[in-house]
């Protein structure tokens, strides 16, 4: 037991005590909280000065109609009490589907054309120039029939800028029900109380009782089963590079004069768990402490979570740290070099990455029999069965037995394992086939 | 109060991968307070043997019995192996590196700190203690291998090619720390390919080849019983003399001597008398002990 201990203690202080561990440990928090707030702020940011567009208006009337809704900050212009701003409908502004009003936050500069008897040919050709000559973005041009029907044209520079181009349609659309509105005499504002929008609010039930979720719940069950997935794969190249360290450097052979290959095979998966564990408590307490600080000052609500899922989570996260973790290491016992580690890796990976897609139908329907099976199947098991929980906890005897497979199933590939790894560790100079591989584990 | 009895026993012990036999029925004994060459070329199954008694692998068919008993994987901690093919963990400091290897022995955690002090300082790399193995030359890194194999002080130490790419003050060093443990009573396995070297230090040698043993016995025993006589000589003229059959077998041409085997039943003393009287003068007339590597060649063609 001692030596077992000793190899425990030699993989968990070395790793613990690299400034990598340290600074992945310390970061991970920040960098998903920049993650977090970068995206908002860069689309926040506004690019050059405004857009400059000359708006050819045949109609006589809907130019009006647009200027205000182009020219005003939107953001100020929803605040704007409704009487004061009949001209803007905004009825339309929360339809599914739309992007944030922050990515079109555009600021416009507009110009009105006069015809002045010219035709439409012939303003063309003088816009077009001024486009050219970069002293318009673009221009639009508002055809007679707009009312009845006919489309808008918008001619620019940058035709591919899809905020704009959205913005621009959104606000002809309101301004050009507002004048068939006002040509069939109904008040804009009997309209706007009518399309008042809806916003489905919804609850979770559960034993707890009533919670309002509005996408925090969902937000937590991805990152756990993120975490999961991500944590799983780091530890697991982590294990690789372990083991194909002792092989190349042919520590192995003087390891295993002193104890057997299979202490030293558990010793080294139960050292890097304990480290992953580590990290994991780190990043735990982190949340822990956002939650109770920073949280109620910056009126993020973090959705109330019971204490068993964070049994659950760890327990599932063992699961899958050690059914991965013996996959990698019985890999690097079968290959000379990190490079051909990498390559064997690959199938590992892929089987890693489908449990975690499969994440999603799960989420959509945790008590389909999709998820009860998925759930059962140990590779998969440790993130859809934690997604099963933390959504709509499944009867305790399917957690229960999705844990007695899973760690069955880490029973015997670690008895596999440790076969491949006593011979694989000592053999040098080239990698081992897949038939060399099955008699190790055949011969006793 | 030196143990005679054998404290390594191979006794027909086989190892064979797939059809490929690395070890057939070899049988050896080693005994405590002499040092026991294993030889044979590279190929030879050296290293299988080496890792059976190291019991790192087990054989197919026969026994193996260290200190007198059926060996037990309890027994590594009375052994110390230093593999030809070895390594240190390379971001790891040496002196880390040095309790770990000790605690995988069973070394006691009370002392152990002086105790890796003490190794460093004869091996004159005290100051590497808190610094990494990468950080280490190559010869120094070989040195805390040695030491890893010596720490714990064991009863059996096994080097396999221990002196190899090491420069001689090391070797000297090194061989120092051996013959020293040999005089307290251990036994040492000594594994190499370069007969040179064994010649030099080991008292006992078992020669294999091709997976078998061809020849095992104490080295002085081996070049007696080896009975042949070779002269190297400087001389001037008396050529025709070396060419007698009767006297000369075989003659061999180095830069500023020749070297000469005797033909059976020709004595040193009559080729001296014979070049003496026919006034040929002589700067060197020295006798050699056959050769381990001749000896080698000579019986390994004679199995075949």
């Amino acid at each position: 037991m001692r030596k077992f201990f000793a190899v425990v203690k030699r993989e968990y202080v070395q790793r613990v005590r690299t400034k990598m561990f340290i600074f992945v440990t310390i970061l991970a928090p920040l960098v998903i909280s920049l993650f977090a707030i970068v995206p908002a702020f860069i689309f926040s940011l506004r690019a050059g000065g405004p857009i400059k567009i000359a708006v050819v208006d045949e109609t006589g009337s809907i130019y009006q109609r647009i200027t205000d809704p182009l020219l005003k900050d939107r953001n100020q212009a929803e605040e704007e009490p409704a009487g004061d701003n009949a001209n803007v409908l905004n009825a339309n502004n929360r339809s599914p589907g739309r992007v944030p009003d922050k990515f079109t936050d555009t600021r416009f500069e507009l110009e009105l054309i006069p015809l002045n008897g010219r035709s439409i040919e012939q303003l063309r050709s003088e816009l077009n120039q001024r486009v050219r000559a970069e002293d318009l973005d673009g221009y639009l041009i508002l055809p007679a029939k707009l009312i009845q029907g006919q489309s808008p044209e918008f001619f620019g520079r940058n035709t591919g800028d899809v905020f704009t181009k959205e913005h621009l349609e959104s606000v002809i659309n309101r301004a050009v029900r507002e004048e068939r509105l006002a040509t069939a005499n109904i008040d804009v504002k009997v309209v706007r109380e009518l399309s008042q929008p809806v916003d489905l609010r919804a609850f979770k039930v559960s034993e707890r009782g009533e919670e309002r979720d509005s996408g925090e719940g969902f937000i937590m069950v991805f990152a756990a089963g993120f975490v999961i997935y991500l944590t799983i794969l780091m530890y697991g190249q982590i294990i690789l590079g372990a083991v194909i360290e002792e092989k190349e450097t042919r520590i192995a052979e003087i390891l295993f004069s002193s104890l057997k290959p299979f202490t030293l095979m558990v010793g080294k998966l139960i050292g890097i768990s304990l480290v992953a564990l580590t990290q994991l408590g780190v990043w735990g307490l982190v949340l822990a402490v956002f939650a109770a600080i920073a949280a109620p000052e910056l009126s993020i609500r973090i959705p109330s979570i019971a204490p068993i899922v964070f049994v659950y989570f760890a327990l599932f996260f063992l699961l899958g740290y050690f059914i991965y973790a013996t996959i990698y290491a019985l890999v690097g016992s079968m290959v000379t070099t990190a490079q051909e580690g990498g390559q064997l890796a690959m199938p590992i990976i892929l089987l890693l990455v489908i449990g975690f897609y499969l994440a999603f139908p799960v989420i959509q329907s945790p008590d389909s029999s999709l998820a009860f099976w998925v759930s059962m199947v140990p590779f998969f098991a440790p993130i859809t069965m934690l997604v099963r929980i933390v959504t709509l906890t499944p009867p305790f005897w399917q957690i229960a037995l999705s844990l007695f497979i899973g760690f069955g199933t880490v029973m015997l590939l670690i008895w596999i394992a440790a076969r491949v790894y006593r011979t694989g560790m000592l053999m040098y100079g080239k990698r081992a086939s897949i038939p060399e591989v099955w008699r190790w584990v055949r011969q006793s | 109060m030196i143990n005679t009895n054998p404290s390594v026993k191979l006794d027909h012990v086989s190892k064979r991968f797939g059809e490929f036999y690395a070890v057939s029925d070899l049988s050896l004994e080693a005994r405590p307070g002499r040092i026991y060459g294993l030889l044979g070329p590279n190929g030879a199954g050296k290293t299988t043997t080496l890792r059976m008694i190291v019991n790192i692998t087990a054989p197919d068919s026969g026994s193996i019995e260290l200190f007198g008993r059926q060996i037990t994987s309890q027994m590594q901690d009375r052994i110390g192996y230093l593999p030809e093919e070895r390594g240190l963990y390379k971001k790891m400091k040496i002196g880390e590196q040095l309790g770990f290897f000790a605690e995988l022995k069973n070394v006691a955690s009370k002392g152990m700190d002086e105790r890796i002090d003490k190794w460093l300082a004869r091996l004159k790399l005290s100051e590497w203690k808190n610094q990494k193995a990468m950080a280490l030359s190559k010869g120094m890194q070989q040195k805390i291998q040695f030491i890893t194999a010596i720490l714990h002080e064991p009863d059996l130490l096994i080097l396999d090619e221990p002196f190899s790419g090491l420069d001689p003050v090391n070797v000297e060093l090194m061989k120092e720390i051996v013959l020293d443990l040999k005089s307290a009573g251990r036994t040492i396995i000594f594994s190499t390919h370069q007969m040179e070297v064994a010649e030099k230090i080991c008292d006992d040698i078992c020669l294999i080849n091709r997976s078998r043993k061809v020849f095992e016995g104490s080295l002085r025993e081996i070049k007696q019983s080896f009975g042949r006589n070779s002269v190297a000589l400087r001389i001037e003229g008396g050529d025709g003399i070396l060419k007698d059959p009767a006297l000369v077998s075989f003659i061999k041409q180095h830069s500023d001597e020749v070297e000469v085997l005797l033909a059976p039943g020709a004595s040193a003393q009559d080729l001296l008398e014979r070049l003496v009287a026919s006034g040929v003068s002589v700067s060197k007339f020295e006798m050699i002990e056959p050769r381990l590597n001749d000896i080698f060649i000579e019986k390994v063609s004679e199995a075949e």
